[in-house]
């Protein structure tokens, strides 16, 4: 007889599955905040940003994913960069202008703009 | 070249205890040896919740977690994981904590090193309105685990060893709460979970809902195996459409998947969850009269016995808690109700989440072990006070807690002691205050919200509170009269003990803790007509001083022309026509004008 354990651990597969068929392997995983306080301030247009320039732009090692509020609210819009092996690079008060610079150099060429992180 | 690591070091009460500083001198100097000290940094955090193996740390990235360390075995962690990169195996410790995860992401970050993550531990590190995201992080185990392995009677055992108390404001025990719901033999019993969030300022439950829906739902469901109930509502304001529109999808993605409806997970439990919309009156968030509001009559509370668990909704047995109580239910059942109650304080166990707004620098939402400090929470969370202001005052509990001075900036977060220094716990409101405000004032602020919100049903309420606003409004004024004091405490005790609901009940508490903890302000309104922080305008006075070199701004500032005065010589302020509202001495570059 299947118990529920036995069905979750197997929905929990499935899920996995899913969720890295879309690409959580990519090199670079992207957090944009949408919460209510992110939203009110600006993340909306940040998310945006992001997902323009991966459609238009080709950024296909790239896995873009909305999130909760952290907690950070004078920081908010709140944006992580996760990669595999590196400690996780969080951004505070991002703008459009400021996503459209952390996708040219963060995302395309590696450098995360160190000036512009939470500490 | 090695990359960059963050340690984080357990700074907690047992790991203390058991020689963590050794570790932190150890790791110190390990790192000036290999010259590291710029590639690695130390992040001193609150209790990880491994006491049993402490002293704890964790490496940054992977968040791997090394337990019972000793300085003896700092020099091979440094040159084997962070020279090399390789962990070393035989001091890891496997624990595969929910909460873990949020640390892997935040951890090195101060603001978030030091907190302790259980019902946020998903809130910014999995996207809320994919299920899948939850399921990935184990979501749904526990009420797969408690259906697979126990019986009801297990879980409420669990609950009960835990030690967890509702996070709603009163602090009652949770699992008492739901024994008594299990024993009640009815057809019927529901179950509610309160996400009205009425408190001013307060957005804890929010944003629970909005960062991670399903921890919310799985609490309940397993509450609801627990008590044998079969429907259950979310009592949620109207005003929150966001985390409305999250909490659907949520609920309708898990009934898809078979975590709501009939015969849940293969099991013969039935269950399912509805959504009330609240129109934000905060006399709702009370049970009764959120019970009321649920059954289509008007949001007014009752007495109390019965009590919900007997009596509730459509009067049968009905189990009420808190958005963050459920959320702490599915790591109270993977985690262990023994684990649980190891964090925290005596009698107040686990975390609670607080909303810290106010004047300090890193505003947010935290979620702290139970037993920090205040003065942790203010200054190594918080930041500090801002502008090199000094602090005054914090308020907790919203309209239904009080303000604590300086001297009481030790006392621990626990229901108990929060309690014996003049406040309540609440719901996690925190605020806090600097030299400019005045605690006249604020008692005023909270008190004009609660006299509001009073439902008129009983007399001690809807009269007392009025009186005592007019009190206050008019020390405020400058029409404080001798007695005053006395008079507000006397109608503030009664008001106290003859209200009928908790709103009346704790309504005059604002004002009565900053009588006890700020008299001398009180004395000063009344007696001296004056206001030290500059906050009543009626009491505040502006002068021109000899400093001033006449540069015409405040001049032109002044929206009643009360200024006087030619270029480059010194100004003044036509007592008669000024209006006190402060523009001169905010817009003067040469500190020339002084308040009194
Ligand atoms: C005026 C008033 C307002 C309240 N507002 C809330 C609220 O917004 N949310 C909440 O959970 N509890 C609120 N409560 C407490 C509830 O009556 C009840 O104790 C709580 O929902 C029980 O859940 P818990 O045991 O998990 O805390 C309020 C109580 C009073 C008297
Ligand atoms: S105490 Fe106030 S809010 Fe509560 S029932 Fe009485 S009048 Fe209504
Ligand atoms: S703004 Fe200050 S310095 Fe300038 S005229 Fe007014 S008081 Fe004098
Ligand atoms: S005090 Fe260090 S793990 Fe609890």
């Amino acid at each position: 007889m299947t118990t529920p354990l036995d069905t979750i651990k197997k929905k929990r597969a499935e899920a996995i599955n899913r969720i890295l068929s879309k690409g959580y392997l990519s090199t670079k995983r992207v957090y944009v905040g949408m919460a209510t306080c992110e939203i009110a301030a600006g993340s909306k247009d940040v998310m945006e940003v992001f997902e323009s320039a991966i459609k238009k732009e080709g950024l296909t090692d790239v896995y873009l994913s909305q999130k909760g509020c952290a907690g950070r609210c004078n920081l908010e819009p709140t944006v992580e960069v996760v990669e595999e092996g590196k400690i996780p690079i969080k951004y505070g008060k991002v703008t459009r202008e400021m996503a459209r610079q952390i996708i040219d150099q963060h995302l395309k060429k590696g450098e995360a703009i160190k000036e512009w992180t939470i500490k | 070249m090695p990359r960059k690591y963050v340690i984080t070091l357990c700074d907690g009460p047992t790991c203390i205890h058991k020689r963590s500083k050794e570790l932190e001198t150890a790791i110190e100097t390990e790192l000036a040896r290999h010259e590291l000290s710029g590639r690695v940094s130390i992040n001193l955090s609150g209790c990880l919740g491994m006491c049993a193996k402490g002293p704890v740390m964790a490496v940054n990235p992977q968040y791997t977690v090394y337990g019972n360390v000793t300085a003896d075995d700092i020099p091979e962690i440094i040159s084997s994981h962070i020279l090399k990169n390789k962990p070393v195996a035989r001091l890891c410790i496997d624990e595969d904590h929910l909460y873990n995860r949020f640390f892997r992401v935040f951890g090195d970050v101060n603001f978030f090193g030091k907190q302790m993550r259980i019902v946020l531990r998903n809130c910014g590190i999995i996207d809320p309105e994919n299920i899948d995201d939850y399921l990935s992080v184990r979501g749904y185990e526990a009420l797969a685990k408690v259906l697979t392995e126990m019986k009801p009677a297990d879980v409420i055992t669990q609950v009960k060893i835990s030690g967890l108390r509702g996070r709603g404001g009163a602090g009652f025990p949770t699992g008492i709460k739901w024994e008594l719901t299990a024993r009640q033999k009815t057809d019927e019993k529901f179950l509610i979970c309160n996400a009205d969030e009425g408190d001013p300022g307060a957005f804890m439950d929010r944003s629970t809902i909005e960062g991670d829906p399903h921890t919310v739902l799985e609490g309940m469901i397993i509450g609801a195996y627990a008590v044998g109930a079969t429907k259950g509502f979310i009592y949620i304001r109207a005003e929150y459409p966001l985390a409305i529109r999250r909490l659907e999808k949520a609920i309708a993605d898990a009934r898809r998947e078979g975590f709501l409806g009939e015969n849940i997970l293969g099991s013969d439990f039935s269950f399912d969850i509805e959504i009330r919309l609240g129109a934000g009156a905060f006399v709702c968030g009370e049970e009764t009269a959120l019970i009321h509001s649920i059954e289509g009559h008007r949001g007014m509370p009752r007495p109390r016995p019965p009590y919900p668990s007997v009596q509730g909704l459509f009067d049968k047995p009905t189990l009420i808690n808190n958005v963050e109580t459920w959320a702490n239910i599915p790591v109270i059942i993977l985690d262990g109700a023994e684990w649980f109650s190891s964090i925290g304080t005596e009698k107040s166990k686990g975390t609670k989440v607080f909303a810290l707004a106010g004047k300090i620098k890193n505003t947010g939402l935290i979620e702290v072990p139970m037993g920090m400090t205040l003065r942790s929470i203010i200054y190594d969370i918080g930041g500090g006070i801002p502008n090199n202001k000094k602090f005054k005052a914090l308020q907790t509990g919203g309209p239904s807690g009080g303000c604590l001075s300086e001297d009481y900036l030790d006392t621990k977060i626990d229901y108990e002691s929060l309690a014996a220094a003049g406040s309540i716990m609440g719901s996690g409101g925190m605020i806090v205050m600097d030299e400019d405000s005045c605690m006249v004032n604020i008692a005023r602020f909270f008190l004009e919200f609660t006299q509001n919100e009073s439902c008129g049903k009983c007399t001690p309420c809807r009269e007392g509170t009025k009186r005592m606003l007019e009190i206050l409004t008019r020390i405020t004024e400058g029409k404080g009269q001798e007695g005053d004091i006395e008079r507000l405490e006397r109608l503030g005790n009664l008001i106290k003990k003859a209200s009928l609901c908790g709103l009346g009940q704790s309504a005059p508490n604002p004002v009565l803790s900053t009588i006890k903890n700020f008299r001398s302000e009180y004395e000063d309104h009344i007696k001296l007509k004056k206001c030290r922080a500059g906050a009543c305008t009626a009491l505040t006075g502006y002068e021109i001083t000899d400093k001033c070199v006449g540069c015409t701004a405040c001049k032109k500032a002044c929206p009643v022309g009360a200024i006087t005065g030619n270029p480059k010589s010194l100004h003044l302020i036509d007592q008669g026509k000024c209006v006190r509202c402060g523009l001169c001495f905010d817009t003067c570059k040469f500190s020339a004008i002084k308040r009194s």
